[in-house]
């Protein structure tokens, strides 16, 4: 169900809101008023069948009610309501809801327009984005939202008067960004330096600022203002009410959204302790919903009270071999033999079983499964086979010594692996790495570090042998981040050195063209070079989990129903979600 | 006489708070990479930007100059701004502070109105069934870990008593989400973390109480009072306890610093808005100017707290006299 269309229920009035969104798309000229009501009618089966599925098929579907509240479980409190200044999950999560971007995506990260009227237009040789905003686009005050706010929303992360911005999106947005220039007020340009294919998706979702509070501000004030922890005017679904630090954030329905206002009266991002703490308020109805830890899932799968809905997300774990030519163990690392074979005598899908509780898939690819650039017959592939791991190490030359660790040239096959300390999935992994790296004769030992020191491991330092870390990538498919030898540099992610020319050039060829088909088979490439290779092996993709009280209805199905790509900052599927008691 | 003792302890203070902040400072960025705080790994996120927002943030001057900026705002009064959000240090310690003393103040008085009596009963049937009993759960409330104790609170009284149908008590925050600060929300929030904390005040003072009263009751002046014929009741309440009291109020007073951060495990466990948990969570982030300013005004409470008592002593007891 598309988040333009209202759900049966409530009769004509709805159908009349209904119509306005179809005549919105300009669909009503071509169609007659008939047709829209038969579509309309198909709308509501499809969302009485999203209820159906939401209920986990138990009960009778309601009808979508107005009123109520629906709180929202999280381990971290935000930091931001700034758009142009976040990076974390939870402040993306509130600002999402507060301020709305130029584009989004579907469930399964196809992008949408939102603020913007159609999907931009690119001139024929790839450089110009042109983007026409929606007429009936309007800021809390009542003012309509124009390319005059777009401009600056982007200026204050790209304009070098703003460098005292502290916005982690500059540097991306000089390097592809010409200009920014407003046409009319309904129409705004992007003039890129050059093709960049993931543009749309990496640069067109930030939530939008209103020029007329925000524009008076100075550079620093940016950072510091009030209106970062108390938002007065803005576009979302829903309006800011109050922030009480440390405990919840409280949101009211915003009754002139452009779409039309929400079903929920209220909606409160509450913070709890940990993951184990939102399994106990779900089922006290604390809270409504939230993300579980996977250990818990059995434990609530079995509540009456609750349902549970599991979807595929982008999200890893992988480790990395460190192999910078200044480091120690870059000699052994840089044998093809030996990454591999360490990689055999992984029980992945062991892993994903008893540590993940089942809720993760074993990577086959460096591509999530849920990714268009997926390649499910990507090759070379490890299944979990210790006795080929240690046939490759005997072939290669690593034999083992009197104290059963293999060694070559007087180089023993023993080394550190290194993680943050305090989670605990990962701590675990590295011991099930360990054990099962003890049993083909390599000596790796875990030690556990503070996140600020992993990450400057990784991103400079880099005398570690092993790291393991999570990351996640989102809807476009361009993985350079890891794998293209220019963020070897200080301060990039590919952190273990792996430096291929042939790599670099799939990397630049696939980010330089918008043929999709043409980057798909780039990306195929870029999957079975990365499977020989194993430079840095994925070990399992992760699966979202999230859990509901009964009461609450509409959030999943459809393009923009509760999934990968609407989990967090792109929540579209608010606009249908009801509390079925209206309370 | 007292106007000087006061400024000549005010002058030798500054010192110690002077030496918290920079071995505080030192410790921070001793442990803490070239990252900046509270920015999450991200694989889109750019080198470039960490570099120019690690210098808007003055991350990258030299660490002197670096505290020297720091401490020269505090001279003004100003505990900076937090690295993370940008908001200063003191509007977040006013928003957790009324949290923290709330929790931890109805945990002494809960300590207090419990382990007095709890005392005095085994100080009296000494070697009885019930003093053993008391014994054995002051010895239990010394002993568990008060972490584990709150999980094990909030699945019988939140989650079972829930799943049972009966009347529960909420397992964390400091109010519902949708209540908007009904005071009797509040109570109801508070009782769990309350208890727990309190627990372990009740397991030391009330073994506190009970030694302290059996040594009184053995006092001549008990025995004096008993002689004359006083009633038991009298010489126990009006005389005994009164003054087995004494050096329990010197130990209830050496709690009140931890009115701010004595609670911080019982906040995490029951995602109580407090400053322990403000303290922890933003030290995880390396938020310094954060921890710095929590530090600091803790350490500054810590100072002019013991110089009150210090002036009340005075006051109270003619016997003591500063130079």
């Amino acid at each position: 169900m598309s988040r333009d269309q209202a759900p049966g229920g409530e009769g004509y009035k709805q159908f009349e809101e209904f119509l306005k969104h179809w005549s919105r798309r300009d669909f009503v000229k071509r169609i007659s008023i008939g047709a829209a009501y038969t579509a309309f009618l198909a709308g509501g089966v499809e969302f009485m069948e999203a209820c159906a599925n939401a209920g986990s098929g138990n009960g009778p579907t309601v009808a979508a009610k107005k009123g109520g509240h629906l709180t929202e479980g999280t381990i971290s409190d935000i930091k931001t309501m700034n758009p142009v200044l976040t990076s974390d999950t939870a402040s993306s999560e509130v600002i999402g809801l507060l301020y709305d971007s130029l584009l989004n995506t579907t469930a399964n990260g196809d992008l949408r327009p939102l603020l913007a009227k159609e999907l931009p237009k690119t001139s024929s040789d790839g450089l110009t984005y042109t983007i026409t905003l929606r007429d009936n686009i309007k800021w809390t005050d009542g003012s309509p939202i124009t390319a005059d706010d777009v401009k600056f929303t982007y200026d204050l992360m790209f304009d070098p008067q703003y460098k005292a911005v502290n916005s982690p999106r500059r540097s991306d947005l000089e390097t592809y960004v010409q200009s920014i220039t407003v046409k009319d007020a309904k129409t705004i340009v992007f003039q890129l330096k050059k093709v960049y294919a993931p543009f749309a998706v990496a640069q067109l979702q930030y939530g939008i600022l209103p020029k007329k509070v925000w524009g008076s501000l100075s550079p620093t004030d940016v950072n510091t203002t009030d209106m970062n922890t108390a938002p007065t005017v803005t576009s979302g679904i829903f309006k800011f009410q109050k922030w009480d630090k440390g405990q919840q954030v409280t949101l009211t329905r915003n009754d002139g959204y452009w779409q039309g206002a929400p079903y929920l009266d209220t909606f409160i991002y509450k913070v709890v302790a940990d993951q184990i703490a939102i399994g106990n308020q779900l089922k006290t109805g604390e809270i409504d919903m939230g993300q579980p830890d996977p250990s818990q899932l059995a434990d609530l799968q079995g509540n009456p009270d609750l349902q549970i809905v599991t979807f595929p997300v982008a999200i890893f774990t992988f480790y990395a071999y460190n192999q910078n030519p200044s480091a120690k163990v870059s000699q052994m690392f840089s044998d093809k033999a030996v990454r591999q074979a360490l990689l055999y005598a992984i029980d992945r899908q062991g892993m994903a079983d008893s540590l993940y509780f089942k809720q993760a898939v074993v990577a086959t690819s460096s591509m999530p499964p849920v990714s268009w650039a997926y390649n499910k017959d990507s090759k070379p592939q490890y299944p979990h086979d210790p006795a080929k791991a240690n046939s490759m190490l005997d072939s290669a030359g690593w034999a083992k010594g009197s104290d059963g660790i293999r060694a070559k040239g007087g180089q023993k096959l023993s080394f550190t692996m290194i993680t943050n300390a305090g989670n605990k999935v990962r701590e675990n992994s590295l011991v099930a790495m360990q054990d099962a790296w003890k049993q083909i004769g390599v000596d790796a030992t875990p030690k556990l570090i503070t996140f600020p020191q992993l990450v400057a491991q990784i991103t400079n330092d880099r005398s570690y042998d092993v790291f393991l870390v999570g990351f996640s990538w989102n809807a476009d498919p361009d993985q350079s981040a890891l794998w293209h030898s220019r963020n070897t540099a200080p301060g990039g992610f590919n952190g273990f050195g792996y430096k291929s020319s042939a790599m670099d050039k799939i990397l630049d060829d696939a980010v330089a063209t918008l043929d999709q088909s043409k980057r798909k088979q780039l990306y195929f490439q870029m999957q079975d070079i990365l499977n020989d290779e194993a430079p840095a092996p994925i070990l399992v993709f992760n699966k979202g989990i999230w859990a509901m009280t009964k009461r609450v209805q509409g959030v999943t199905g459809g393009d923009f129903g509760l999934g990968t790509y609407t989990q967090f900052q792109n929540k579209a599927w608010m606009k249908s979600t009801f509390v079925a008691d209206g309370k | 006489m007292l106007a000087r003792y006061v400024v000549r302890r005010v002058v030798a203070s500054i010192p110690v708070v002077f030496g918290v902040t920079l071995i505080t400072f030192a410790l921070l960025h001793a442990t803490a990479g070239a990252f900046v705080p509270g920015l999450e790994l991200n694989p889109n996120l750019r080198p470039e930007d960490i570099v120019r927002i690690r210098n808007n943030l003055g991350l990258n001057d030299p660490l002197p100059l670096q505290y020297w900026h720091w401490i020269a705002g505090l001279a003004h009064g100003d505990f900076g701004r937090s690295l993370v959000d940008g908001s200063p240090v003191l509007s977040h310690i006013g928003d957790r502070l009324p949290n923290t003393i709330e929790l931890t103040l109805t945990a002494i008085l809960l300590g207090i109105l419990v382990s007095i009596p709890l005392g005095v009963v085994g100080a009296l049937r000494r070697g009885s069934v019930i003093d053993n009993f008391f014994t054995f759960l002051s010895v239990a409330g010394v002993s568990i870990p008060s972490f584990w104790l709150a999980l094990l609170l909030i699945l019988l009284f939140s989650v079972s008593f829930h799943a049972w149908g009966l009347p529960w008590l909420p397992s964390g925050g400091a109010q519902s989400a949708f209540s908007g600060g009904d005071p009797i929300d509040r109570i109801t929030h508070l009782i769990l973390p309350a208890s727990c904390l309190a627990f372990v005040y009740i397991a030391i003072w009330s073994r506190f109480t009970r030694s302290s009263m059996l040594e009184v009751l053995s006092q001549d002046y008990v025995r004096t009072a008993r002689a004359k014929g006083m009633s038991e009741r009298r010489v126990t309440y009006l005389h005994a306890l009164r003054n087995s009291l004494v050096p329990l109020v010197t130990l209830i007073g050496l709690e009140l610093p931890g009115l701010v951060s004595g609670g911080a495990i019982i906040e995490i466990v029951f995602s109580w808005p407090g400053v322990g948990r403000l303290a922890l969570e933003r030290a995880l982030q390396y938020d310094y100017t954060m921890v710095l300013g929590l530090t600091t005004f803790v350490a500054l409470l810590v100072v002019v707290g013991n110089l009150l008592a210090d002036v009340m002593y005075a006051l109270l007891d003619p016997r003591i006299r500063y130079a």
